[in-house]
């Protein structure tokens, strides 16, 4: 900014260098911002997937009667059991899909989308983190269990679908950060250009 | 560039309406913020019940049972969010009174509001959607992973938290305004 406000006091030849640079300014920003918008894209996809495709098949024994021995019934866990997943997935779907339509609408290159697309990019940040506190929240309930309401924990039997929900909130962590990134980065960019 | 030569005051230039950094608009709805958080604050903390709930084993039984909101770690990181909040919110409605009284030049510290306003909104948003699951999940239990509903035994308790899930989410909302705000003041700013 102090280097702008030199070139401000400095010759006609000067300004148009200084034109020059921030037309360069412009397209690496351009250029990073497709680059973030790529990874966000590949993250909450990838968060979205790994928890749809979350499911497991196990035997639990049950006792029925003290006398009989423990009779082992299939038990199955699934994503969509529990709402925070499905919100989850959805919201995951919701942010993938508008990374790849932001992505086409700043290739078009037009000045009037940026004010949008930073406002939907807010809600992205919104709507992702706080899907990603639902689906933690459940998680730890399910690795921990809660005993003062005999909620009781399921990771022990089910290991392999608690993981894979690990996995998956860890992606959608990282791309609604990505996210949060873009939002600061836009307005940073919108900040150079004024004044 | 050319237009970096004209005179940029706030009274004099043709972009800029006098008054149009809204800073007065930011006091208000950050001191809004801080009644939302507070309010959510003290919901979330009274909300406290001890009651007779049947033993599951022994139907004729009864045991003395309490709720309260550190039975849950996600109510708990809801309460430190919303403290959090507060104290965020009248330090800014401080700051932005402050600057009202300035007018011109402060863009720079549109920008510090836009960073930090977005951290504590992805923040907010977590505590809200943490409270919200877990809420969920107390209003109305899951068969699958066999968790009992409880708001049927303890239902002050299930409004208090309800109410309290209520006012954060409207908190986040007024953050994402608050962020709009500042990013479309700031985005006036550029020289057409």
């Amino acid at each position: 900014m102090n280097n702008m406000e030199a070139q401000q006091k400095a010759s006609a030849f000067d300004v148009m260098n200084g034109t020059e640079s921030q037309g360069a300014i412009n397209r690496s920003w351009r250029k990073g911002d497709l680059f973030l918008r790529g990874l966000a894209l590949i993250l909450t996809l990838s968060g979205a997937i790994v928890l749809g495709v979350n499911k497991q098949t196990k035997l639990v024994p049950v006792k029925i009667l003290d006398s009989l021995p423990a009779l082992n019934v299939p038990a199955e866990a699934k994503w969509h059991y529990l709402s925070a997943f499905v919100y989850f997935v959805v919201t995951n779907a919701i942010a993938c899909s508008y990374a790849a339509l932001s992505m086409l609408l700043s290739l078009s290159g037009k000045k009037g989308f940026v004010p949008i697309i930073m406002i939907i990019d807010l809600l992205m940040v919104a709507l992702l983190f706080s899907s990603n506190g639902a689906s933690t929240a459940i998680g730890v309930m399910g690795y921990e269990g809660n005993s003062h309401v005999r909620w009781n924990k399921v990771c022990d039997v089910f290991d392999k679908f608690c993981n894979q929900t690990a996995v998956a909130v860890a992606l959608s962590l990282l791309g609604s950060t990505v996210f949060l990134l873009l939002v600061v980065l836009a307005a940073l960019h919108l900040n150079k250009n004024s004044k | 560039m050319a237009e970096n030569n004209k005179p940029r005051d706030p009274e004099t230039a043709p972009i800029l309406p006098s008054g149009g950094d809204y800073f007065g608009v930011h006091f208000i709805l950050r001191l809004f913020l801080v009644a939302l958080a507070v309010t959510s604050l003290v919901v979330m903390v009274t909300a406290k019940e001890t009651k007779l709930v049947p033993v599951p084993t022994m139907p004729n039984f009864r045991v003395r049972a309490k709720a309260k909101f550190t039975d849950t770690p996600a109510f708990i990181y809801l309460v430190a969010t919303m403290s959090v909040t507060a104290l965020y919110g009248i330090i800014t409605a401080v700051v932005s009174l402050g600057l009202n009284s300035k007018p011109g030049s402060a863009t720079k510290a549109l920008l510090y509001f836009v960073f930090w306003d977005v951290l504590l909104l992805g923040i907010v948003a977590a505590a809200t959607g943490a409270s919200g699951g877990v809420g969920y999940v107390g209003l109305k239990g899951n068969s699958h992973a066999r968790w009992g509903k409880i708001c049927d035994n303890f239902g002050k308790y299930c409004r208090h938290f309800g109410a309290s899930i209520a006012l954060s989410l409207v908190a986040s909302i007024v953050l994402v305004i608050l962020i709009m705000l500042s990013a479309c003041t700031i985005h006036r700013r550029i020289p057409k």
